[in-house]
C-alpha cells in the first residue's frame, strides 16, 4: 500500500466515526436537552432533569420578589395548558406579559426551575401594528 | 402614486421574467440568436423594474407614506432618516425585495462582464437566473407584498417607528452586506451549473468564478463579523456568537465557500477536483436557501426566527428544486467533469488543501447537523431534543484547531511534491517558536487547560509561519533602495497569495479572540448608590443613579467607579442606562425597556457593564458584570479577515 492510499484510508476511517458519533449524541446529556411542549408537560408527573420549554407568559403572571428583584416567577403558557416556572437573574428587556420565551432548566413537582430565560429576540420581529396611533 | 407605480414595477417584473423563459424555450428550439438576445433583454428589463420598486419604496420610507402597511410598521415620523432608509431591510417585505434588489444587481453585472467574456454561457446561466428571479419577485407579488396599504377603515396618524434595538448603526448595515454575500453565492451557483452543463469548464472560467468567489466571500465574513460586533455592542448578553440557527445558516456557505475558494486553486493550478469544486460551489448557494428557510419558516425554535407565514413551504420547495436539480446534472455531467489525474503525495500544496477542505466541510456537517438535531431527531422517534452550545463548542473546538494549524502548514508545503529534507527545514522554526510559546503558557498560567495550551501553540506556529513567508519573500525585494518601498513593492509582487495571507493573519487575531472566551467570568449583584463591591480583581463603586427624560426615551443613568484593586487606581467610569421607550404610552404592556450597556475596551480585555433594573422604592439598581479577555482580536482579526480579501480582489494593473 502506498502512502496516498493509506492517508486515504485513515481519513475515510476518521471520518466514519465522527459520523458514527455525531449520530449518538442524543444518549449524550451533557450535549443535548428535550424540547416539551407545555401540554406534554401538563400530563408529565416525572421529574426531568434536563428540560428546554417554550411558550408564552401568562398575564398577570409575573410576581417579582419585594426582597429581590432578581427573583421572579411566571406561567408560560400555550393554548389551554401552563406550567409555573422559577428563575433567578437577570431578565431580558423583553420579558413581559404574552411575551414569547424559551426557558431550560430543570422539572420536578409541576414546576420549572430554570437556568436560562429567552426571549425572542428583536432583532427581526415582525411586529404586529399596535404602537401606531391610529384615528 | 409612487407606491402604485412601484406596485406596478413589481407585477411588471414577475410578467418579463416569465417572458424570457418562454423566449428561452424558442431559443433551443429554432436555435435563432434573436431569441437568446430577447431573453437577455427580459432579465436586464426585469432587473430595472426591481430597480424601480426598490427606489418607490424608498421614497415611500423617507417621505412618511403611512398608508403602505410596511412604512407604518416599521417607520414613524420621529425615525432619524438613516434608519427610515435602513428599514427597507428590517422586515420580511422589504428585506424580499431588497433580496431582488442585489439579485438584479449582480445580473446586470454578470450579463454586462462575465457574459461577455464567457459567451456559451450565455443559455444555462439565464435558464437558471430566471428560476430564482422568479421566485423572489413571486414571493413579492404574491405572499409579502411591500406594497400592500392599511386596511381601508383605518387612517394611520404615526407609525409604529423602528424598534429600539434595530436602531444602532451596526445592526442596520450587517444584514445589507449578508444579503451580498448570500445573493452573490446565487451567481457562483449558476456559473458552476451553467459551465458544467454547457460542458465548457475553462481557464477563464475558473479565474473568474475564483474572483467571484472572493468577492461574495468578502461580503458574507464582514456580514458575519458585523453581525457578531452588533449582538456584543447592544444586547448585552456580553457575547458575539451563540450557535444560535440564525448565525449557524450564515456560517454554512461560508465554510462550503472557503473550501471552494482554496481546492479551486488547484483546479486552476492543475485542473484537478472538478467535481468536488462543482459540489462545494452549488452546495454554498444551497446552503443560503437551507439556512434562509429555517430562519424564515419557523421549523426550528431560535431566538430570532421570523414568525412562521407563508414563506416556509415556499422556501422549501424552491430549495428541493435547486437540490435536484443540482443533484440531476451533476450524474448526467459526472464523466465530464472526471479528472485522471490523482494527488501524488499528501505533502504538498494541493494535500494542504485537501485536509483545509476535509476539516471545513466536517465543520459544515457538524453545524449542520447540530442545527437541523431537533428536526431530524423529531423525524426519527418524535422526541424533538435539541442539541446546546455545548454541543458546537465541544466539537467545533478540536476542529477548529487542527485548522488553526493546517494555515500554518500549507505555506510550508510546496506544489506536487515536498521532500521530507526541504520539510524538516522549513518547519524547523515556527515547530521551535510553537513548542516555546507552548512551554511558556505552562510556566505562566495558573490553571492549564489543555485548549488554551494547543491554541496557543496553533496561534504562535501559524503566525511564525506566515510571517516568515512574508520575510522570505521580502529578502527578494532586498535590491530595492527603502525599507518602506520594498514592503510595498513585496505586498504587491503577488496580490492573491500575500492577500491570502493578510486573512489568515487576521483569522489567527480572531482565534486569540477565542482563546478569551476560555476565561470569561461574570456576576450578577445589587447595589445601592455609595456601595461597592469586589470581582475579579476590580472594586465597582455605584457612585449614583439618575433619572432623565430624553427624546423618545426615559432612562435611568448609573455612574460606576472602576478601579483596580492591585494598584488601586482609578480605571474607569462605566455608565450603563436602562432605557425605557414609549414610556409616555398609558398601556405599561406598550412600554419598551431596554438596557444600554457601557463596555469598557481594552486590548486585554473589556470590562461589560449592563444596567438590568432599578427597584425606586428601594433605590436599588441591578447590575451585571461581565470580564470579557481579548475580545478585541475578534474584531481586529475580521477588519484584517476583509481588508486581506479586498486585496487579493482588487483588480491589478496587469489585468486592466
Amino acid at each position: 500500500m502506498n502512502k496516498v492510499t493509506t492517508s486515504t484510508l485513515i481519513i475515510f476511517v476518521l471520518i466514519a466515526g465522527w459520523v458514527f458519533y455525531l449520530t449518538n449524541i442524543k444518549k449524550d446529556d451533557s450535549l443535548t436537552v428535550r424540547y416539551y411542549s407545555i401540554s406534554e408537560l401538563a400530563i408529565e408527573s416525572n421529574d426531568i432533569q434536563k428540560i428546554k420549554v417554550g411558550g408564552y407568559i401568562k398575564p398577570n403572571s409575573i410576581d417579582i420578589s419585594e426582597d429581590d428583584q432578581l427573583e421572579v416567577s411566571f406561567f408560560v403558557y400555550q393554548n389551554n395548558d401552563s406550567v409555573k416556572v422559577t428563575y433567578y437573574g437577570i431578565r431580558p428587556d423583553l420579558f413581559k406579559d404574552d411575551a414569547e420565551v424559551v426557558v431550560s432548566g430543570s422539572y420536578s413537582n409541576n414546576l420549572i426551575s430554570a437556568t436560562e430565560l429567552q426571549t425572542k429576540c428583536a432583532s427581526r420581529y415582525e411586529g404586529d401594528l399596535k404602537n401606531i396611533e391610529k384615528i | 402614486m409612487i407606491s402604485q407605480i412601484g406596485s406596478i414595477a413589481i407585477s411588471l417584473a414577475g410578467g418579463l421574467i416569465f417572458s424570457s423563459f418562454i423566449f428561452l424555450g424558442f431559443f433551443k428550439k429554432f436555435k435563432n440568436q434573436t431569441y437568446l438576445q430577447v431573453a437577455e433583454r427580459a432579465i436586464l428589463a426585469t432587473s430595472y423594474c426591481i430597480f424601480l420598486a426598490f427606489f418607490c419604496l424608498l421614497n415611500e420610507l423617507l417621505i412618511s407614506n403611512f398608508n403602505l402597511q410596511y412604512v407604518a410598521q416599521y417607520t414613524s415620523y420621529e425615525t432619524p432618516v438613516f434608519y427610515k432608509v435602513t428599514a427597507l431591510w428590517a422586515g420580511q417585505a422589504g428585506s424580499l425585495l431588497f433580496w431582488s434588489f442585489i439579485t438584479a444587481l449582480f445580473a446586470v453585472t454578470y450579463i454586462f462582464t462575465t457574459l461577455k467574456k464567457l459567451k456559451t454561457l450565455k443559455f444555462h446561466s439565464y435558464i437558471i437566473l430566471s428560476f430564482i428571479f422568479s421566485f423572489f419577485i413571486l414571493l413579492s407579488n404574491f405572499i409579502a407584498n411591500p406594497f400592500e396599504p392599511v386596511s381601508s377603515d383605518i387612517i394611520v396618524q404615526n407609525g409604529n417607528g423602528l424598534n429600539p434595538l434595530l436602531q444602532n448603526f451596526f445592526m442596520a448595515i450587517h444584514p445589507p452586506i449578508l444579503y451580498v454575500g448570500f445573493t452573490g453565492s446565487a451567481i457562483i451557483f449558476i456559473m458552476a451549473l451553467a459551465a458544467s452543463i454547457s460542458r465548457d469548464i475553462s481557464f477563464e472560467w475558473v479565474q473568474s468564478i475564483r474572483r467571484w468567489s472572493l468577492f461574495v466571500w468578502t461580503f458574507l465574513s464582514a456580514g458575519i463579523i458585523l453581525g457578531g460586533y452588533w449582538a456584543y455592542n447592544e444586547l448585552g448578553w456580553g457575547g458575539y456568537w451563540a450557535w444560535d440557527p440564525v448565525e449557524n445558516s450564515s456560517l454554512m456557505p461560508w465554510l462550503t465557500l472557503t473550501a471552494f475558494i482554496h481546492s479551486s486553486m488547484i483546479q486552476e493550478k492543475r485542473g484537478m477536483l472538478k467535481k468536488w469544486n462543482f459540489l462545494l460551489a452549488t452546495s454554498t448557494y444551497i446552503l443560503v436557501i437551507l439556512g434562509t428557510f429555517i430562519t424564515r419558516s419557523g421549523v426550528i425554535s431560535s431566538v430570532h426566527s421570523f414568525t412562521a407565514e407563508n414563506l416556509g413551504p415556499m422556501f422549501f420547495a424552491f430549495l428541493a428544486i435547486l437540490i435536484l436539480y443540482t443533484v440531476f446534472w451533476f450524474f448526467k455531467r459526472k464523466s465530464y467533469l472526471d479528472t485522471p489525474d490523482k494527488i501524488d503525495s499528501f505533502t504538498s500544496r494541493e494535500g494542504g488543501f485537501l485536509y483545509n477542505n476535509l476539516i471545513l466541510i466536517l465543520m459544515c456537517f457538524t453545524i449542520m447537523w447540530g442545527t437541523l438535531f431537533p428536526i431530524l431527531s423529531e423525524a426519527w422517534d418524535g422526541n424533538k431534543i435539541y442539541v446546546g452550545a455545548s454541543y458546537f463548542n465541544q466539537l467545533n473546538i478540536p476542529i477548529g484547531l487542527v485548522l488553526l494549524f493546517l494555515m500554518g502548514i500549507g505555506p510550508l508545503l510546496s506544489w506536487n511534491y515536498t521532500s521530507q529534507s526541504v520539510l524538516l527545514n522549513r518547519f524547523k522554526l515556527p515547530l521551535s517558536i510553537s513548542f516555546l510559546s507552548g512551554i511558556g503558557y505552562i510556566i505562566f498560567s495558573s490553571l492549564f487547560q489543555l485548549y488554551v495550551f494547543v491554541a496557543i501553540m496553533g496561534v504562535s506556529f501559524t503566525l511564525s509561519s506566515i510571517l516568515g513567508e512574508f520575510y522570505k519573500s521580502f529578502k527578494k525585494q532586498k535590491n530595492s533602495s527603502n525599507f518602506l518601498h520594498s514592503i510595498v513593492k513585496m505586498f504587491l509582487s503577488n496580490r492573491h497569495k500575500n492577500g491570502g495571507y493578510i486573512v489568515h493573519i487576521g483569522i489567527v487575531l480572531l482565534f486569540i479572540g477565542f482563546i478569551g472566551r476560555a476565561f470569561e467570568v461574570e456576576k450578577e449583584f445589587s447595589l445601592s448608590p455609595g456601595e461597592q463591591i469586589y470581582f475579579s480583581n476590580y472594586v465597582f463603586k455605584l457612585n449614583s443613579i439618575k433619572s432623565e427624560a430624553r427624546d423618545n426615551h426615559y432612562a435611568f443613568l448609573s455612574e460606576i467607579d472602576v478601579v483596580d484593586s492591585s494598584t488601586n487606581q482609578l480605571l474607569t467610569n462605566l455608565k450603563p442606562e436602562k432605557r425605557i421607550y414609549f414610556y409616555w404610552n398609558s398601556d405599561p404592556e406598550k412600554r419598551q425597556p431596554h438596557s444600554e450597556l457601557d463596555i469598557y475596551s481594552t486590548i486585554q480585555k473589556d470590562i461589560y457593564s449592563i444596567f438590568s433594573g432599578y427597584d425606586a422604592q428601594k433605590n436599588i439598581g441591578y447590575f451585571k458584570i461581565m470580564i470579557n479577555p481579548l475580545v478585541n482580536w475578534v474584531w481586529i482579526g475580521g477588519v484584517l479577515m476583509v481588508i486581506g480579501s479586498l486585496f487579493a480582489f482588487w483588480p491589478s494593473r496587469r489585468n486592466n
